[in-house]
């Protein structure tokens, strides 16, 4: 009975301290749920790794694909050792001869990581048309990104390099590592900060890679009892790309602006030629090739898969390369000297039609080096095998192995689509005013306004499928989507479309795993770790001398520590 | 690095609950099989509990406040108060005082629910690579479970084994024991009303700042 009041007093004055205990838990865990909210920030980016490649057994690109290290940004001092760490460079801010630097000296990095503008992206449809960039600095950007190109694609590096789209995580990530940077705690294991993960697998080679070309037909109109065969005019564009990053190298220009010009060609001429009235005494030949990186391997190929017969009556070839950025000078390429009768023919033609347009067409001559395997040119393939040929191109000089083969800075951003519709109407009108013999006469064929006009919106259409679609050589399968769709297309305007499956030869090897997931985790560092623990050992310990004290009193907890086996003292 | 977390995360989880067996008098007792026995009793509770909720509550999809759920929550809440009077009274205990038993059942009940609801998630997450507070604040939770348990039990002790209360503390002892065990419902709703009173701004905010970064770029 006595004893009832006294634990009851000794009670309530305990149940108040646990429940303000716990209000102050309460509390604490309302600051923290606070705190969850600004701390998380991981994030999966899609990445996609730079190319990788031997030519003749020299090994060229990045030679890794897994990558896990923390993130570092170019802030961060100078002379630090970054061999473990992942280099995050957004290209508007990029560096060049930093980059240069690192990579001629073979300097150790943990990897690379660079950030693309958002109006790269061809993905996302609704960046890429509201561009946030003035004209200056996509130009500007443009020119930084050809010269990284270059540098990447014919440098060894030991380390994983990736390309990754901007966005609001990466940019918030990018931030943090910049502010830790510049602090001058650079992010290692024992600072925490950000770490990146692509766990790839091993990249692998790919044994014999196919190439298609694809070819079809609009057969012009034979004369009755007329034995000979009809002449040829061919028309042909390469249609696969090549860059720094296979799976964002979508060529818009190069050379997606010529297969767009091939299709309307194909186009116009069939609406032509399905007329009787207005069919022309010249077979039309129209060749998409493949493997046009690779010193026109593709075209190689199907020209040697010809009969001499059929290679005999091609009166000419015209190859499309480049034309979708060009202001006011296209450039006809030849391999023939130009006094050559027929190239002379070919450049008349041309240049009469081009100055009604409104522009210039010059002539460019390049010798054929038989020594040499590069063959700068489409029209050297053809060259080569005895047919007249040339290359329609806005370039001015012959490009370098691997350049202009619509990598990265090839965006859709910077083809003009009038350019496109006036090269169509260049080549129409000129091969037409050969076809039906009017040279020197001023008439209009495929004017506008009239059925017969070039129809822009199927361009852009085409244009935009080009540009979403990246197109190594490799990376399409025989029965790619794109390569079906190219068919089919050709297959509407077109009779006898034929598809040839070759196998790309030549000294090129190509790597796969071209695309990954980039993991970005933020990791709390050793120190926290271990501070942690020396806050939980110490509420331990005080929790466990609280409890010691208000439950046996101080004296047991003084007998603790003096004499361990205290349990005596207790059953005593 | 993260087996260390791991380690600091279990460390706070569990540890209160060791620290709290060996310090009270508890340990000098032998008072480990009621623990067990708690423990078990909780067991059962919680699939009794599962099963209730399962069968009276709907599944929301959005995670939406509704009173009347939260109310039907904090009733199947009660469950807990029924296995803990069937732990207190009706489970035979070795000899032990009612001052430790209560303490004793408290501290199996919240180690039961400690080792049931928060280490597979632990031993799953805080391995990981990426760092979050979640499994810091999970571990004070536990500590709080704690508290919480044995101040329930503690109640239960009073209302159930205690034959002669004073007459004016009674009320006061019920009402204390409803509040305890109608905590978690009370703490859901005070999150609810403080997301409602701060969370709004502090979304605003967010957004605000996103759209201003949209912008500028």
């Amino acid at each position: 009975m006595q004893s009832n009041p006294k634990t009851m007093s000794s009670k309530n004055p305990r149940e108040r301290q646990m429940l303000e205990s716990i209000y102050s838990m309460i509390a604490l865990v309302f600051i923290l749920v606070t705190c969850v909210d600004l701390c998380d920030a991981a994030t999966v980016v899609d990445v996609y790794r730079l190319i990788q490649y031997d030519i003749s057994g020299v090994p060229f690109g990045s030679r890794f694909a897994t990558l896990n290290h923390h993130a570092g940004s170019l802030h961060s001092a100078p002379g630090v050792d970054l061999s473990r760490t992942v280099l995050i460079i957004p290209v508007h801010e990029l560096n060049i001869t930093f980059i240069k630097e690192y990579i001629s000296q073979r300097k150790p990095l943990g990897g690379l990581l660079f950030l693309l503008p958002q109006m790269f992206n061809f993905e996302n449809r609704e960046a890429a048309t509201e561009s946030k960039y003035q004209i200056r600095e996509k130009e500007l950007m443009k020119t930084v990104l050809v010269e990284l190109e270059r540098l990447l694609i014919h440098a060894n590096i030991p380390y994983p390099v990736y390309f990754a789209f901007e966005d609001d995580d990466i940019d918030a990530v990018l931030a943090d590592v910049k502010r830790s940077d510049v602090s001058g705690q650079p992010a290692t294991a024992t600072t925490g900060g950000y770490k990146l993960v692509v766990s790839a697998p091993e990249p692998k080679r790919i044994a014999s890679p196919s190439i298609t070309n694809i070819q079809g037909w609009l057969p012009g109109l034979k004369a009755d009892g007329d034995p000979n065969q009809l002449p040829t005019i061919a028309i042909v564009a390469s249609y696969d790309t090549f860059g720094t990053a296979p799976a964002l190298s979508v060529g818009s220009d190069s050379n997606g602006s010529g297969v767009v010009a091939l299709l309307e060609l194909a186009r116009l001429f069939s609406l032509l030629y399905s007329n009787p009235k207005t069919r022309g005494r010249y077979n039309l030949l129209f060749g998409l090739t493949s493997g046009g990186p690779y010193n026109y391997n593709g075209t190689h190929k199907w020209l040697r898969s010809f009969d001499q017969r059929l290679r005999e009556s091609i009166d000419y070839a015209i190859c499309l390369n480049s034309i979708g950025s060009w202001d006011n000078e296209l450039r006809i390429h030849v391999s023939k000297p130009p006094e050559n009768a027929f190239i002379k023919q070919i450049f008349e033609g041309f240049s009469t039609v081009a100055e009604e347009l409104g522009f210039e067409v010059g002539l460019k001559h390049k010798k054929i080096n038989i020594s040499n395997p590069r063959v700068a040119w489409e029209h050297e393939q053809f060259s080569k095998l005895r047919v007249t040929a040339a290359t329609l191109s806005e370039l001015s000089t012959a490009p370098e192995l691997l350049e202009s083969t619509g990598g990265l800075s090839d965006s859709r951003h910077f083809i003009n689509e009038t350019a496109i519709v006036r090269s169509i109407k260049l080549v129409a009108e000129s091969i037409a005013r050969h076809i039906y013999g009017c040279q020197g006469k001023s008439i209009q064929i495929f004017a506008d306004d009239t059925s017969l006009a070039v129809n822009a919106p199927y361009i852009r259409s085409w244009l935009d499928l080009l540009s979403k679609t990246p197109r190594v050589v490799p990376f399409l399968t025989k029965n790619d989507p794109f390569v079906m769709a190219l068919k089919k297309e050709l297959e509407d305007h077109t009779h006898e479309v034929n598809v040839h499956h070759e196998v790309l030869d030549g000294m090129f090897t190509l790597y796969d795993s071209t695309k990954a997931k980039l993991n970005i985790y933020q990791v709390a560092s050793v120190t926290f770790d271990l501070l942690l623990l020396l806050v939980l050992g110490s509420y331990l310990i005080i929790l466990f001398t609280f409890l010691v004290i208000t439950t046996r009193g101080l004296d047991d907890l003084i007998s603790l520590f003096r004499r361990p086996p205290s349990r005596k003292v207790k059953t005593a | 690095m993260t087996l260390f977390h791991f380690f600091n995360c279990a460390i706070l989880t569990f540890g209160p609950h060791a620290v709290y067996f060996s310090a009270t008098p508890l340990s000098e007792y032998d008072t480990l099989g009621t623990s067990i026995k708690a423990a078990l009793v909780y067991l059962g509770t919680a699939l009794v509990k599962l099963v209730c909720l399962a069968t009276f509550l709907k599944v929301s999809e959005n995670d939406s406040f509704d009173p009347y759920q939260e109310l039907l929550k904090a009733l199947i809440g009660f469950i807990d108060v029924a296995g803990l009077y069937f732990a207190l009274t009706q489970l035979t205990h070795r000899n032990i005082s009612q001052n430790h038993k209560f303490q004793a059942v408290g501290l199996g009940w919240a180690f039961a629910d400690s080792v049931l609801h928060r280490l597979a998630p632990l031993w799953v997450g805080a391995r990981g690579l990426e760092f979050t507070w979640d499994f810091i604040l999970q571990g004070l939770e536990a500590n709080a479970n704690l508290v919480l348990s044995i101040s329930l039990a503690a109640l239960g002790s009073l209302m159930w084994l205690r034959k002669n209360k004073p007459k004016t503390l009674i009320p006061i002892i019920y009402a204390c024991a409803g509040i305890v065990a109608t905590m978690p419902s009370i703490t859901r709703s005070a999150t609810h009303l403080l997301f409602i009173a701060y969370g709004q701004k502090l979304l605003e905010k967010r957004i605000g700042v996103a759209f201003s970064k949209g912008c500028r770029l």
